[in-house]
């Protein structure tokens, strides 16, 4: 590997004007390190973090005899770990400003699919896992071909293939849930057995986020996808292969949400023709949360797992303290607003709120062309 | 006149053949004269439209605006300069009522004292803006945006009255010789057009008289030939009794219209003075605070000789029909014409970025490559739009220096950060851009810093080509002569550039061969000394009329 570095006889350029800014807020010595650290753990950065243990405090108080146990961590896990394959799936093309609306109908179908083979073809269950999951990777393949070959605006473009997916579902399926005594054997093993409690569901997910977290924090195209994201027009003359980056980001949220979807059917032991669709809005509310949380401005993993752990928790707490039916929704309503508003607060300061709040990453897709 | 220091200014660079107006007496004379400055409002804005005393701006960690006073006379077009950095923005984001400004400043407006140092409830009438980016909404017409920032003629059960509407903005605008379409969005307009659009929203509902007005870079995205235009709109409004505070990068136009001239560095007033008995070297130096030469010439030797490093063939698409280009061996090779030439289309259709062009071009390996595949060829181009087409606004200084040469500093497809961090460390260290920034956003640079960063982007992918488009747009005059230092630098140790300006002045400080272009082609070549501002504005203008 050949580096290509100025020679030691570089001439510097002679006559520069330093900028203010950056020269007050140049790191100085030893205090640098321990100033990052308390940017790190400052509400501004992970406000959903700080949310969470709140609302963990407050239902330990709440209901103490049920609440504070390793049930209900099992319990909270279990319940979202769905939920955080179908957010995670969502990483991806994000963070090269390309919507996938209709990873949720994606989902819905691989699990159809894949039932499908099951009970109809007598298929062994890991073949029909993977006609599932090829399924969904064909429709990122169409997903592709409309976003970046056709330049349909990824929003309208997904909403439609999402429906054209919801409709060849009903197609199939009759409207009827597939159903069989196959499925509850093998097939239902990989979504409901569990260690200690864990559902395996919890560990696929953990997986994913690592598998992310490593390639976009650290893979030359993860930072290739934030830049496209960030500046289309820049990367494509940075030399960034755009189109290719945004078609290969539909596959992979196709892809995990075609795993998502296995496990959803998985765990239902059914192949229901509506099974995803309640993922679409959570999954999306918990990856914008996350791009303000961490990596301030960057859709990422661990953003996103804390997002649907801050929401999953009141969900099962309000569970457990019967709190009437309204109770659910009203809390994820206010929780997203105080997750945003305490990150979103640096707007204030002009320099850092730029790039890191929710209204910044929208804006950003409200430029996007 | 209260800022009467230019008179001692003047006096004293007489006395010395020259205004010498950097050195210590005459940076002084203001501090000086400040003290002995009337306190009381009435009598000091007696002859003042705006009149600004010690006012101050502290951001954290640095003062923006130090203790400055100004004023700006009835009738004046008052010009406005610094570098970037230098407190202009700020200056004009106070008066906006955007900042609010520290404790113990104090303006006048018409003699009228009004609060800059709390939230601006309500704007003063007579001090009116039009902000760098025109602050217009591009997707409505004229009569839409004159309306908003003006009034809404309505009728008794308050429908808009559409007629009287577009009546009342033709009268508007009939003011300033517009002759634009009010019924089609201002997006289809051309810059001059909206800027003209922008100065007529701003002063809607002002029929002259006494005020001022606040035009930031007006011309900072104009064609040469519109900015003449323009001018001719600034000296008409000032001609119905208004007063402009006028603020550039542009000196040219600062001598063409301005009166009196207030240079600003560091926050500081360095001088108030009239623009008469001042030429562009002496007002850059006070800009700068130290020489620069405004005749710059980089002095690159005239390289037709050497080998042909890029041949370029039947270059035709969007404003092109039909150029060839051969770049020599350590050759600046400038192209030069007016906007629609072609000028700013050339260089992204040789390097691939242009949609639907046609044509070949060849490296030095010989392999001829249609201009859709080009970008394979990998030559790296610096965009002329740095905000929209370079900066990566949310990525670190660092992730914008590392961004286009990711595969070189991977394994795996891995970033080595150990490498990256090496390699960003060594080229802030080549552009000399602040030890310790590399960490921070790039909009926390100025212009030029981002400049020279996306340069470094480019040039870090150790190319023998690279194109550059507008070098120095929004880049202060310091910054300007370093960057040119760079180039010519590079240009000597082999480095082939073709460089793309509409600034006469980038072509002529480091060029060693023009192309001027025309309606798409090639029409004049300038080499060596034939390169001089006469014969590239005749080269154009001739070129115009055929």
């Amino acid at each position: 590997m050949t580096l290509q570095l100025p020679t030691e006889t570089d001439p510097p350029m002679t006559h520069s004007a330093q900028p203010k800014a950056a020269a007050a807020a140049a790191p100085q010595g030893a205090s640098v390190a321990g100033r990052r650290w308390v940017v790190a753990v400052s509400p501004r950065n992970i406000g959903a973090f700080y949310v969470l243990a709140i609302i963990i405090v407050v239902f330990s108080v709440w209901v103490p005899g049920t609440f504070p146990t390793s049930a209900t961590f099992k319990q909270i896990l279990d319940s979202n770990a769905i939920t955080a394959m179908a957010a995670l799936a969502l990483v991806v093309p994000l963070s090269a400003r390309t919507f996938d609306l209709s990873f949720a109908y994606t989902m819905t179908l691989s699990g159809c699919v894949a039932a499908h083979f099951v009970v109809s073809n007598h298929l062994s269950v890991p073949l029909a896992c993977l006609l599932g999951v090829g399924a969904a990777f064909v429709i990122g393949v169409i997903n592709g071909i409309v976003v970046v070959v056709m330049k349909i605006d990824s929003f309208i473009g997904t909403l439609a293939t999402g429906s054209l997916v919801q409709a060849f579902i009903t197609y199939f399926t009759s409207d009827i849930t597939i159903n069989d005594q196959r499925l509850t054997g093998s097939f239902s093993k990989f979504g409901q057995d569990d260690v200690n409690g864990i559902i395996y569901p919890v560990f696929y997910a953990l997986v994913i986020a690592i598998a992310l977290w490593l390639f976009m924090e650290y893979s030359a195209t993860g930072r290739r996808l934030y830049a496209t994201g960030f500046n289309p027009d820049a990367a494509r003359l940075a030399n960034i292969r755009v189109d290719r980056l945004r078609f290969c980001s539909l596959l992979v949220s196709a892809t995990i949400a075609g795993l998502a979807g296995i496990c959803l059917a998985s765990s239902l032991s059914a192949g229901s023709p509506s099974a995803g669709t309640p993922y679409l809005l959570p999954a999306f509310a918990s990856v914008f949360v996350g791009a303000t949380q961490f990596k301030s401005g960057r859709f990422n993993a661990w953003g996103t797992v804390v997002a649907v752990l801050m929401l999953g928790t009141g969900t099962i707490g309000l569970g457990l303290a019967s709190a009437p039916p309204w109770a659910a929704d009203m809390f994820t309503g206010v929780v997203l607003l105080a997750a945003l508003g305490a990150t979103g607060l640096q707007r204030r300061s002009l320099r850092a709120g730029r790039t890191g709040s929710l209204a910044a990453v929208l804006r950003r897709f409200r430029t996007a062309s | 006149m209260i800022m009467c220091d230019w008179t001692d200014a003047h006096a004293l660079a007489r006395d010395e053949g020259r205004p010498t107006v950097a050195d210590e007496p005459a940076v002084l004379a203001p501090t000086d004269e400040r003290d002995k400055m009337p306190r009381g409002g009435a009598d000091a804005t007696a002859s003042s439209v705006l009149h600004i005393e010690h006012m101050s701006k502290t951001f954290p960690g640095t003062k923006a605006l130090d203790d400055v006073s100004m004023d700006v006379a009835a009738g004046e077009i008052h010009a406005l300069v610094g570098q970037n950095g230098s407190g202009k923005s700020t200056l004009i984001k106070v008066l906006a009522g955007y900042h609010q400004a520290d404790h113990g400043t104090r303006v006048w407006l018409n003699g009228e004292q009004f609060d800059v140092t709390h939230v601006a409830d309500a704007r003063h009438s007579r001090l009116r803006f039009v902000h760098q980016d025109l602050g217009l909404f591009l997707e409505l017409n004229a009569v839409d945006n004159l309306a908003l920032r003006g009034e809404f003629l309505l009728d008794p059960v308050h429908r808009v009255r559409w007629n009287a509407q577009a009546e009342l903005t033709r009268s508007l605008l009939a003011r300033f010789d517009l002759d634009l379409d009010i019924s089609r969005p201002l997006s289809e307009a051309t810059p001059v057009q909206r800027t003209i659009v922008a100065i007529a929203a701003a002063l809607a509902g002002w029929e002259g008289g006494p005020g001022l007005l606040v035009l930031d870079e007006p011309t900072a995205v104009l064609p040469p030939h519109d900015v003449e235009r323009l001018l001719e709109i600034v000296e008409r409004v000032r001609s119905r009794g208004t007063s402009i505070l006028y603020v550039s990068h542009r000196l040219d136009e600062v001598f063409r219209i301005a009166d009196r001239v207030t240079v600003l560095r560091g926050g500081k007033v360095i001088v108030t003075r009239p623009t008469t008995g001042l030429d562009a070297q002496q007002l850059a130096e006070l800009m700068v605070g130290s020489e620069v030469d405004a005749g710059y010439r980089a002095d690159v030797p005239v390289t037709v000789e050497r080998p042909v490093v890029l041949k370029a063939r039947g270059v035709h698409g969007r404003f092109l029909a039909g150029v060839d280009v051969d770049l020599h061996e350590g050759e600046i090779l400038g192209v030069a014409g007016l906007p629609g030439s072609g000028r700013s289309e050339l260089p992204y259709a040789l390097v691939g970025a242009m949609k639907g062009a046609t044509g070949t071009v060849e490296l030095s390996d010989g392999v001829a490559m249609p201009l859709r595949k080009a970008q394979s060829l990998d030559i790296p181009i610096v965009p002329a739009d740095r905000a929209r087409e370079a900066a990566l606004a949310e990525f670190s200084v660092a992730e914008n220096i590392s961004v286009s040469m990711l595969q070189r500093i991977s394994s795996l497809g891995f970033v080595r950060r150990g490498a990256e961090r090496k390699l960003v460390d060594r080229w802030m260290n080549t552009i000399e851009v602040t030890r310790g920034s590399e960490r921070q956003p790039i909009t926390t640079l100025s212009g030029g810093n981002q400049q020279k960063v996306v340069m470094a982007r480019c040039l870090a992918r150790d190319p023998s080509v690279l194109v550059l488009c507008e070098p120095t747009a929004g880049v202060d005059v310091g910054t300007r002569q370093a960057i040119f230092e760079f180039i010519a630098d590079r240009a000597r140790a082999g480095l082939s550039l073709i460089v793309s300006s509409s600034d006469t002045g980038d072509l002529l400080a480091m060029c060693t061969r023009v192309l001027v272009m025309c309606n798409g082609r090639v029409v004049r070549e300038l080499v060596g000394d034939e390169i001089t501002e006469q014969t590239l504005l005749n080269a154009m203008e001739e070129t115009e009329q055929i």
